[in-house]
C-alpha cells in the first residue's frame, strides 16, 4: 500500500496542535522514566515479579520498540508506565508526575490527558461507529466533540469514507487505524502502543508502522511500542530489549 | 455521547433488552393492576351504595365498612325505633349475604316496599318487580356476565331463584332477593344486616344522626354521601397488607431482573470497561454508564408496564363484565417511580462491580 497516499502527512499542518509536545529530542528531562521499579502478581499464596527493579527513561519526542519473550513483563512495564497498574515499589514519573504516589483516580486523571493507548486486539467499542469510538474519548477527556480536530485526525489517517462502521464492519488494519485516531484525539503526550501489528497481515503491519513512524517524525508524538516483530523495529529510535522482568540493554535501532 | 453509547448498547442485544423491558412492564403492570383492582372494586362498590339513594346507613358495633365482610346482624326492630325519628322518611332493612358460588357475589335480602321507598325503586331493562318468595332481580351487568335472562332458574346459596327482572346497575348489590327468604337461609330470622334510612330533606342527615347515637351508642352510623371516602383499602382488614405485598413481590422481580440484565451486561461488556477506563474514564463515569443504561431501560419498561395494564384491563372488563379496575394517574406514577427505584437498586451492584474492576484484568479477559 502507498503509505503516503493513506497517511496524507502533508495535512498535518492543518493540526490545531502538534500531537504530543515533542520535537524535542535533547530535553534534560524525560517524559517517561522509571526507577527501580517493581511489580509483583500474586499467583495464589506465591508472589510472581513481573518486573524487577526495572530503571527506563524515555524522551520527548523519542520513539522506542521494547521487545523481549512472552512473559518477560513488556506488557506490564506499559501498563505501569501508563497508569492501568500500580507499580508495588519504585518510581515512574509521567511528564514529572509520580504515578506511584498516586491514587487510582489522580492516575486515571493523568492517563486521560496525557496517555493514549493502542492495544494488540484493537479494543474497539463494538457497538459504536467509528466514529462513536474516536469521540467518545474526546467525550471522556472533557473537552466535548472539536469536530475540526476530529476532522483532522480521521483524514490524517484516511478514515474518512469508514467513519460510520461498525468495527465488525472493517478490517483489522482499519480498525487498528480507528484504534490510533482515538489515542491521538485529545494529543497526549506519550502514546503506548501494546504489539499494535500482533493481529495484522505484513500490509496492515505496515500501514499501522508507518503510521506511527510518521506521527513520531512528523509530529513530534511521543511513542512507546511493545512488539514481537524484529522488523517493526526499523521504524523506531531505540530498541530497548527485556527479559525476566528487566531491561537487559538499550541499543539504537540503526 | 453517553447517550449514543448506551442507546447502541440496548440495541447491541434486543433480546436481552426487549426482556428487561416486558420485565419491568410486568412490575408496573402488577402495581399498576393490583392497586387499580382493589380501588376499582372498593370504589365501584362504594358508588353502588351510594347509588342507592339513602342518605345514612346504620350498622352493628362490630359490623366492617366492607359489607360483604358484615357479618353482624341486627334486630330488625331496630327499624320501628328508626321510623320514629324526626326527619325520617322512611327506613329499609338488609340482610346480606356472601355467595362464593359461580363467582363472588353480595346477595341482598330486602324488603321490597320499603327498599323501593328508600332508593326511589329500581329502573327495570326487562321483568319485573319480586313478588313470590324466590323471585331475584339482577342488574344488567351481573345478568351479562352470567347470561341470565328473565323466565331463567337461577341458583344460588343452594337455592333455585326464579329470575323475575334485570334492572339496571347502581342500587347497592348486583342479586336482590326478598329478606325473608335470605333470612330462612341464614337462618337468621328477624335479623338486618344494615338499615338503610331516607330523611325527608338531605340537609337532616345531621340532624337525624345526632339522634341515632344516643339511641344507638357504638352503632356505626355513615352518612352515605361520605361512605366513597371510607372505602379506602385501608379501612378492609387485610387489604392494604395484600396489596403491599404485591407490591413488594412487583418490586423484587423488577429488582432482580434487572440486577441480572445488568450484571450479564457489566461481564459482557468487562473489555469495554476496561478500554473506557484505559481512555480515562473514572468510577463515577462508568457508574453513571451502567446506571443510566438502566434507567433507559426502565423507562421502556414503564412505557410497556402502562400499556400493559390497559390491555390487561380491557380484556378483564371485557371477560369479566362486573369487575372494575381503577387505573389512575398517580399510582401509574408511582408504579414507574416504584420501577425506576428498582432499576437503579438493581443495578447498583453490577455498576459498582464494573467500576472496581481492574483495567488489565479487564483489558485481558475473554
Amino acid at each position: 500500500m502507498a503509505i503516503a497516499a493513506t497517511i496524507p502527512i502533508a495535512q498535518s499542518e492543518e493540526l490545531p496542535h502538534a500531537v504530543g509536545q515533542g520535537l524535542v529530542r535533547k530535553s534534560v528531562e524525560p517524559i517517561l522514566k522509571t526507577e527501580n521499579l517493581w511489580k509483583l502478581y500474586r499467583a495464589g499464596k506465591v508472589e510472581v515479579p513481573a518486573l524487577r527493579g526495572v530503571n527506563f527513561s524515555v524522551q520527548p519526542g523519542e520513539s522506542v520498540a521494547v521487545m523481549g519473550p512472552s512473559g518477560c513483563g513488556k506488557s506490564t512495564l506499559l501498563y505501569t508506565i501508563g497508569g492501568l497498574a500500580s507499580a508495588t515499589r519504585g518510581t515512574v514519573l509521567v511528564d514529572g508526575n509520580d504515578l506511584a504516589a498516586m491514587s487510582d483516580g489522580e492516575r486515571t486523571k493523568l492517563r486521560r490527558s496525557k496517555i493514549g493507548f493502542v492495544f494488540q486486539r484493537f479494543n474497539l467499542l463494538p457497538t459504536m461507529t467509528a466514529k462513536g469510538n474516536i469521540a467518545i474519548a474526546q467525550y471522556i477527556h472533557g473537552d466535548g466533540f472539536d469536530p475540526h480536530r476530529f476532522d483532522v485526525v480521521t483524514k490524517l489517517l484516511g478514515l474518512e469514507g469508514r467513519l460510520n462502521h461498525k468495527p465488525s464492519e472493517m478490517s483489522g488494519g482499519e480498525q487498528q487505524r480507528v484504534a490510533i485516531a482515538r489515542a491521538i484525539i485529545n494529543e497526549p503526550k506519550i502514546l503506548l502502543a501494546d504489539e499494535p501489528t500482533g493481529n495484522l497481515d505484513t500490509k496492515n503491519s505496515d500501514v499501522v508502522l508507518e503510521m506511527l513512524r510518521q506521527l513520531n517524525k512528523e509530529l513530534g508524538q511521543t511513542i512507546v511500542m511493545i512488539t514481537h516483530n524484529p522488523e517493526a523495529v526499523t521504524y523506531f529510535d531505540r530498541v530497548v530489549h527485556m527479559r525476566d522482568g528487566v531491561i537487559v540493554d538499550g541499543i539504537p535501532a540503526d | 455521547m453517553m447517550g449514543e453509547m448506551i442507546f447502541r448498547n440496548l440495541l447491541h442485544r434486543p433480546i436481552r433488552t426487549i426482556i428487561g423491558i416486558l420485565a419491568i412492564g410486568v412490575e408496573v403492570a402488577l402495581v399498576v393492576l393490583v392497586v387499580g383492582l382493589t380501588s376499582g372494586i372498593l370504589t365501584e362498590t362504594a358508588k353502588r351504595v351510594e347509588g342507592i339513594g339513602a342518605d345514612i346507613m346504620l350498622q352493628s358495633p362490630s359490623a366492617q365498612i366492607f359489607l360483604a365482610f358484615s357479618g353482624s346482624p341486627m334486630p330488625i326492630k331496630i327499624g320501628d325505633r328508626l321510623r320514629e325519628l324526626k326527619y325520617v322518611q322512611s327506613v329499609s332493612p338488609v340482610f346480606l349475604q356472601f355467595s362464593s358460588s359461580g363467582g363472588i357475589d353480595l346477595v341482598y335480602g330486602i324488603d321490597r316496599d320499603s327498599f323501593n321507598a328508600v332508593s326511589g325503586g329500581f329502573v327495570f331493562l326487562s321483568g319485573k318487580d319480586m313478588e313470590g318468595p324466590d323471585d331475584l332481580l339482577v342488574d344488567d351487568l351481573a345478568a351479562q356476565a352470567k347470561h341470565i335472562k328473565v323466565g331463567d332458574t337461577f341458583n344460588l346459596l343452594n337455592h333455585d331463584w326464579h329470575v323475575a327482572g334485570i334492572v339496571e346497575h347502581g342500587k347497592g348489590a348486583r342479586l336482590f332477593v326478598p329478606i325473608l327468604t335470605l333470612q330462612d337461609l341464614g337462618g337468621a330470622h328477624d335479623k338486618a344486616s344494615v338499615f338503610l334510612l331516607k330523611c325527608t330533606r338531605p340537609e337532616h342527615t345531621e340532624d337525624v344522626i345526632n339522634e341515632m347515637q344516643p339511641l344507638l351508642p357504638n352503632y356505626k352510623i355513615h352518612a352515605l354521601k361520605d361512605y366513597l371516602s371510607l372505602m379506602t383499602s385501608t379501612n378492609v382488614p387485610g387489604l392494604n397488607v395484600f396489596v403491599n405485598a404485591m407490591i413488594a413481590l412487583a418490586v423484587c422481580i423488577g429488582l432482580l431482573v434487572i440486577f441480572l440484565t445488568m450484571y450479564t451486561t457489566v461481564v459482557e461488556r468487562t473489555r469495554d470497561i476496561g478500554v473506557l477506563k484505559s481512555l480515562g474514564a473514572t468510577s463515577p463515569f462508568i457508574v453513571r454508564a451502567i446506571l443510566m443504561e438502566s434507567v433507559a431501560l426502565c423507562f421502556g419498561g414503564i412505557a410497556a408496564g402502562v400499556g400493559l395494564s390497559y390491555a390487561v384491563r380491557a380484556g378483564f372488563v371485557k371477560a369479566f363484565p362486573t369487575l372494575s379496575i381503577l387505573i389512575t394517574p398517580e399510582w401509574v406514577l408511582r408504579a414507574g417511580i416504584i420501577a425506576m427505584i428498582g432499576a437503579i437498586l438493581g443495578a447498583s451492584y453490577p455498576a459498582w462491580m464494573a467500576s472496581r474492576r481492574d483495567a488489565v484484568e479487564a483489558l485481558t479477559f475473554d
